[in-house]
């Protein structure tokens, strides 16, 4: 297992150093001097040349490739010129609504989507199977923004049971907090409900039809034990996958929701500076979503090897 | 030496549900295995052999796959077809277990074999993990696994395809059940690891005086083991035999014709291997005479348009076949050639 975990953390290396790579180059792939975008139009010539040197732009680009990245290990990504305050510190402050609607939207969207995939597939063929795969699929092609528009619009406007859009932080109170949250995570969570559920039936169907199932019938197993026992830990396998992905488009679906919803979080930060042109942050929130999607996968990778045996044991 | 029925399949039908309507795969079957006695199913593959056998456990899904008719009588008097899901799970594992063809993937990946064969102990015999796991331990031992307190704790994945064919049948074994059933045990394995597992078959039909169904579509397997022979073919018997009658007075020209495809390892290694011409017609368009007509060299009118059914030929011998006697003495006749 320690082998396993070492490879895995090994084999992100690579991963890693071209994602950079790639982020790194957004700034010069993209048309327009980042130095003049930051003075405006009546900038002199000379002005633009002490910006560029200020944010180093007149280096040879191997070297502010390092330099770059030199400092992101340290956890320095640079200074907004805009927010006038560097971009970890930019980051760290927007991380709080993105998680917690994020963890509230995983956590229902778990909840909901693993047991209702489970019943489908034990009543495969009857209506209540029917109607879950029915539901979820309406969950998978309603777009969250649209889906969030709804939910503004009857439990915000018309029924007034929950505040249209906003956000109030955790440390002035849980339920405050929650109240701002529910309706955003649920119009983020919905298609992944669906996704996930869809995955635990299928894959919960296809293992019900393997041999070692009828192994297990065959000496006398309860049907409940079938299912928990000797299919759920080897149908789980697939819908794991399909949670670690279905993770990075939570956070891509922030961007869409908290902007309807009007949340100060990590997607509104994206946002604000893409219509800025404020580099140093688009490259900062870049690296930091894809490494916390990597470090997700990671533990995805992980949680294979302490499921399934052949995973942890093969190759040692 | 006066025999006991341990079980008897009397008019058996499987019928499946599927898309394009219902199938028969198991086609009015009779057939009945005593104490102590191997029983060999034969056929080529796609006869209905598995269904037959899992339909005698109900191991397919009532309620939207299957529907089953006529009797299946364990111990004289127990309908398997008439018992309560309850009862039902009881009699598995317990009185009757089984073993398959493909022991890896009949084995639970994530489960450790320990606790594959104590399973079934913890359920039937209410005895405590510890206790189980000492168990399965013993029957590692008896099916011949080398150190067995160490291997209880491998994964399926760890052992060979030989050691996994050992484990499922200790796990089958666990509950010293009165009937197990063998589904094409050998078939995944090679040929040495085939005799091995044979052999201990054999050894615990002797040894505990286990009633057995073995199912294979190699005739030449059952040469060795079974005491009698039931023959299969689209669903339905066309000849049951003691091994002796079998191979000496087949009846039938399907029977015949798996005789003689079975290769002869010492023969002359040039012998074409003989092969029954054409193929199982399909569930969905049974033939309305005889199944095997069409494949029959000595069909006739009579085989097309009407199905034999199943007669007493001789002691212990019934075959389905119209003209079994003739073609006897047909082939005992000198044939006479000019060419
Ligand atoms: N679940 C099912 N639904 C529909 N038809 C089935 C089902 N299971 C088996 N059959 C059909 O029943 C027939 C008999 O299959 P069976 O598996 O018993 O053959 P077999 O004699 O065991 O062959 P093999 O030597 O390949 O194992 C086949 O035509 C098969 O297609
Ligand atoms: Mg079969």
């Amino acid at each position: 297992m320690k082998m396993y975990f070492l490879k895995r953390l090994l084999s992100l290396i690579p991963v890693l150093f071209i994602v950079s790579i790639v982020i790194f180059m957004i700034i010069h792939l993209t048309p327009g001097d980042p130095a003049s975008l930051v003075l405006g139009e009546e900038a002199t010539e000379e002005q633009i040349q002490a910006m560029r040197a200020d944010m180093g732009l007149d280096l040879p680009i191997l070297t502010q490739y390092f330099h770059w990245i030199g400092n992101a290990l340290q956890g320095d990504l640079g200074t907004s010129y805009f927010m006038r305050q560097p971009v970890t510190e930019a980051i760290v402050s927007h991380l709080a609504p993105t998680i917690s609607v994020a963890i509230i939207a995983g956590t229902i969207s778990l909840l909901i989507s693993i047991p209702i995939g489970i019943l489908a597939a034990t009543r495969r063929g009857t209506n209540t199977d029917r109607t879950v795969m029915g539901i979820s699929l309406i969950g998978m092609s309603v777009p969250s923004f649209l889906l969030g528009l709804f939910l503004i619009l009857l439990f915000g406007v018309k029924l007034r049971w929950l505040p249209v859009a906003g956000y109030q932080p955790i440390t002035d109170g849980f339920f405050g907090h929650i109240k701002y949250l529910i309706l955003p995570s649920i119009a983020l969570g919905s298609m992944h409900a669906a996704l996930i559920a869809r995955m635990t039936r299928s894959s919960l169907l296809e293992v019900l039809n393997m041999n070692y199932i009828k192994t297990a019938r065959s000496k006398g197993v309860h049907e409940y034990l079938i299912i928990t026992r000797h299919t759920l830990r080897n149908a789980f396998l697939p819908i794991l996958t399909v949670i670690g992905q279905t993770f990075g488009s939570l956070i891509a679906g922030a961007v869409v929701t908290e902007t309807i919803f009007n949340i100060p979080g990590i997607g509104q930060l994206i946002i604000n500076s893409v219509e800025r042109r404020d580099y140093a942050v688009i490259q900062g929130v870049v690296l930091f979503v894809t490494c916390t999607y990597v470090l997700i996968n990671l533990i995805v990778d992980l949680l294979y090897g302490v499921i399934d045996p052949r995973v942890r044991l093969n190759k040692k | 030496m006066s025999r006991e029925k341990l079980l008897e399949v009397k008019n058996l039908k499987t019928h499946f549900n599927t898309e394009n309507g219902r199938v028969t795969a198991v086609d009015d079957v009779s057939f009945h295995v005593d104490k102590g006695e191997i029983l060999g199913i034969v056929g080529e593959s796609g006869c209905g052999k598995s269904v037959t056998s899992q339909s005698i456990l109900r191991l397919f899904d009532e309620k939207y796959l299957v529907k089953y008719e006529g009797e299946v009588l364990f111990k004289g008097d127990i309908d398997l077809l008439k018992l309560s899901k309850s009862e039902m799970r009881h009699a598995r594992g317990n009185e009757i277990s089984m073993i398959f063809q493909d022991p890896l993937s009949s084995l639970n990946p994530v489960l450790t074999i320990g606790f594959q064969i104590a399973e079934a102990l913890m359920l039937h015999e209410k005895i405590t993990k510890e206790a189980a796991f000492e168990q399965a331990i013993e029957m590692l031992k008896l099916t011949g696994i080398p150190s067995p307190e160490k291997r209880v704790h491998d994964y399926p994945h760890q052992l060979s395809g030989g050691m996994r064919q050992r484990v499922m049948i200790a796990m089958s074994l666990a509950c010293k059940p009165r009937l197990l059933i063998a589904d094409e045990p050998t078939t995944a394995l090679d040929v040495t690891i085939q005799s091995q597992i044979l052999d201990l078959i054999e050894d615990i039909n002797k040894r505990f005086d286990m009633g057995v169904i073995f199912i294979t579509h190699d005739l030449g397997v059952v040469a060795g083991l079974c005491d009698r022979v039931v023959v299969m073919y689209l669903g339905q018997i066309v000849e049951e035999a003691d091994i002796l009658n079998l191979f000496e007075n087949p009846m039938h020209p399907y029977t015949k014709g798996l005789i003689k495809s079975i290769p002869h390892m010492d023969g002359d290694r040039k012998e074409e291997l003989h092969v029954i011409s054409g193929t199982v017609p399909s569930l969905e368009n049974v033939p309305v005479g005889c199944r095997f007509a069409e494949r029959c060299q000595f069909a006739d009118e009579l085989c097309q348009s009407k199905m034999p059914d199943l007669r007493v030929v001789g002691e212990g011998q019934k075959v389905r076949c119209w003209h079994a006697e003739k073609i006897a003495e047909q082939e005992e006749a000198p044939v006479y050639v000019t060419s």
